[in-house]
């Protein structure tokens, strides 16, 4: 609608992932080294899985199912690729904690591990809500805006930035869960962060549905609602243990 | 047991996350700054339906693209426009490196002062001058033109005079980079990503070939003790609490010099540097200025003063200098993305800031000056490749599907 407007989308989007950055990250510089390095991590992972998409898109059909297969395979993978990014991160621990030995410091506190691995995951949401909603938002800074037919309650780019926003706060704090489900090999841990992911991809095909979206979007808010808690619950025992 | 006593004893000494990395984002800030002004200029004031403009320019002279061309002929002109600029380039460094060999300081100065001054004054007035219509500023001529000189001025004394304040020269830096990305980012399509690729492959050549121009600059320069005479970003930290952290390990004769308070006050503020620039500073010799590229150097202090830190490569404590042709052509090939669509322009900033990380983890390696466009680039040419054709169909699919598209075709 205006410039006004475009930067309110994409403050609701990107505002939690601004006041973590600012708050958390920017103080130390290797966790913003980590951020950039995972957001590009995920962002090579969403090409490789585009590229694999690439000859089934665009989907002509409106069949449910097509779009099942999708979001299944999508989140599937990205899973899998997470486990990649922990054996990554495994590599960069004991890196880190040679070069702490050299250099008479102390080795990585529990705090410092749960500060990469929510930098990491800041990394995957800031992905996913730069590609998916903020890339989508420019023509939201010029003077008009846009509907969707099944989902006119409100703009598409708002609707967008507040999915966006719903995954972005599920993305970060599932990689925290997840470095400390592998790390503790908790299996409660492990199983949760993919369980709510495949849950939310799912959820979004009510917003197929006409008018589906009141239901959906607010379906995926309490999602990373859940994730949060989950979170909030798991870093209080890890810190009261130690 | 140690463990638990040193972390006992760690409120003396701060965790490694505090400070591991610290010079990299310090080159990354100033780059991220000069892509992001860029990005902004671009979508300010280019827009899409500019093709009656003709932009003549040094890189254009052999083939004038338009959009009714046929897809070899386009191809073909864009390469020998290209082959064109490079060949000028080659022969003016050599001409640049013939000159720092007959110890020509006044010419090398004079052209500095004479290319940074032009650069500001003209293109920053042109600019200016765009940016003030597009937004309809009011502002009369003379008051406009009494800042421009000002501006223009204080940018090229800060730029070198080795005593102005570090934030100003790297400031102006950064604008000039902007100023010359943008003019860059004019040219037409094809003409601009053949240029980007084959400024990567000059760069490569010229530093890495026994023969290459720069690789000759750089032996010459350290043969001689002197600094490179170039437009060079030089990432020293701005705040003194740093500095002095990594003063205690290096053992160098830092007594101030009883001279000016300045001098002192520079020499607090230089993180470990090598005898190199330490003669440069005390012989007050000016840094003149080449052609716009120019490698990229890490000024390693001795090896026995500092820990080695092979295993990440982080950790290296010398100033990171980044030629301001760097900045110039990363913020080119971001700008032309955003031409595109901003989806290009994020995937492309990650690719080049890879590229950087790439490239200063082989610098930390090989500890020797190495070219700093051909891995951005080559990234950033990829990602955007891959970014154009295959992500931005699967993610419009995928939030369109996310949010029910209207597109559908219903029988009415």
């Amino acid at each position: 609608m205006t410039v006004a407007a475009g930067l309110g989308y994409a403050l609701i989007a990107l505002g939690p992932a601004l006041s973590i950055f600012v708050s958390v990250i920017a103080k130390k510089p290797f966790l913003v080294l980590t951020l950039l390095s995972s957001t590009l991590f995920w962002l090579v992972s969403l090409i490789l899985l585009s590229g694999a998409w690439r000859a089934f898109l665009p989907i002509k059909s409106s069949a449910l199912w097509t779009y099942v297969i999708v979001i299944v395979t999508s989140v599937s993978f990205q899973e899998g690729v997470r486990l990649v990014f922990w054996k990554l991160y495994k590599k960069l621990e004991e890196m880190l904690n040679a070069f702490a030995d050299r250099t008479s410091k102390p080795r990585l506190f529990l705090t410092d591990k749960m500060q990469i691995g929510l930098a990491g995951g800041l990394g995957h949401g800031v992905a996913h809500a730069v590609f998916f909603c903020l890339s989508l938002l420019t023509p939201a800074f010029g003077g008009a805006t846009y509907y969707v037919e099944r989902c006119s309650h409100m703009p598409f780019f708002l609707i967008s930035a507040i999915i966006s926003l719903a995954f972005l706060l599920m993305h970060t704090f599932s990689m925290v869960i997840a470095f400390n489900g592998y790390a503790e090999s908790r299996k409660s841990d492990q199983l949760f962060v993919p369980i709510i992911h495949m849950v939310a991809a799912i959820m979004t095909l009510i917003n197929l549905a006409p008018g589906g979206c009141a239901i959906g979007v607010p379906l995926l808010c309490i999602s990373a609602a859940v994730t949060l808690q989950y979170c909030w619950m798991m870093v209080c025992r890890r810190l009261r243990e130690n | 047991m140690d463990q638990t006593l040193v972390s006992d004893a760690s409120f003396s000494s701060s965790p490694i996350l505090e400070t591991l990395g610290e010079e990299i984002l310090r080159i990354l800030y100033p780059v991220s700054f000069c892509m992001f002004l860029v990005v902004l200029l671009v979508s300010a004031l280019i827009s899409s339906d500019n093709s009656s403009m003709s932009f003549s320019s040094i890189a254009s002279i052999a083939y004038s693209e338009s959009s009714s061309d046929s897809f070899w002929s386009k191809l073909s002109g864009a390469f020998l426009n290209s082959l064109l600029f490079i060949a000028v380039i080659t022969i003016l460094t050599f001409f640049l490196v013939l000159l720092f060999y007959l110890r020509c300081t006044p010419c090398l100065k004079s052209y500095m002062a004479f290319s940074s001054f032009v650069v500001l004054s003209f293109l920053g007035g042109e600019i200016s001058l765009l940016l003030l219509s597009r937004f309809v500023v009011p502002i009369d001529a003379f008051s406009f033109l009494l800042l421009l000189f000002n501006f223009s001025v204080v940018g090229t004394l800060s730029v070198f005079l080795a005593k102005a304040p570090i934030s100003l020269t790297q400031g102006y830096l950064v604008i000039i980079g902007v100023l010359v990305a943008y003019w860059f980012t004019l040219l037409p399509e094809w003409t601009t990503w053949a240029l980007l690729i084959s400024m990567a492959l000059y760069d490569l050549a010229a530093v890495l070939l026994p023969v290459g121009p720069l690789r000759l600059l750089v032996e010459l320069a350290i043969s001689r003790d002197e600094e490179i005479p170039a437009l060079v970003y030089e990432a020293r930290p701005v705040d003194t609490q740093a500095s002095g952290r990594r003063l205690w390990r290096e053992r160098r004769n830092f007594e101030g010099n009883p001279g000016s308070v300045s001098d002192t006050l520079r020499h607090e503020n230089l993180t470990p540097q090598t005898t190199m620039t330490i003669t440069v500073e005390a012989s007050d010799e000016d840094s003149a200025s080449t052609e716009l590229v120019a490698p990229l150097v890490s000024q390693q202090p001795r090896r026995q003063e500092i820990e080695a830190v092979e295993g990440i490569g982080l950790g290296s404590s010398g100033a990171i200098k980044l030629g301001l042709g760097d900045f110039i052509f990363y913020s080119v090939l971001v700008g032309r993305a955003a031409l595109y669509d901003f989806m290009t322009v994020y995937a492309c900033y990650l690719a080049i800031v890879a590229g950087l990380g790439v490239t200063l983890l082989l610098l930390a390696f090989y500890r020797k000056a190495l070219p700093a466009l051909p891995v951005s680039i080559a990234f950033g040419v990829l990602f955007y490749v891959l970014t154009r054709e295959l992500l931005e169909v699967f993610v419009v699919q995928c939030s369109v599907n996310l949010l029910i598209s209207g597109e559908r075709k219903r029988a009415r």
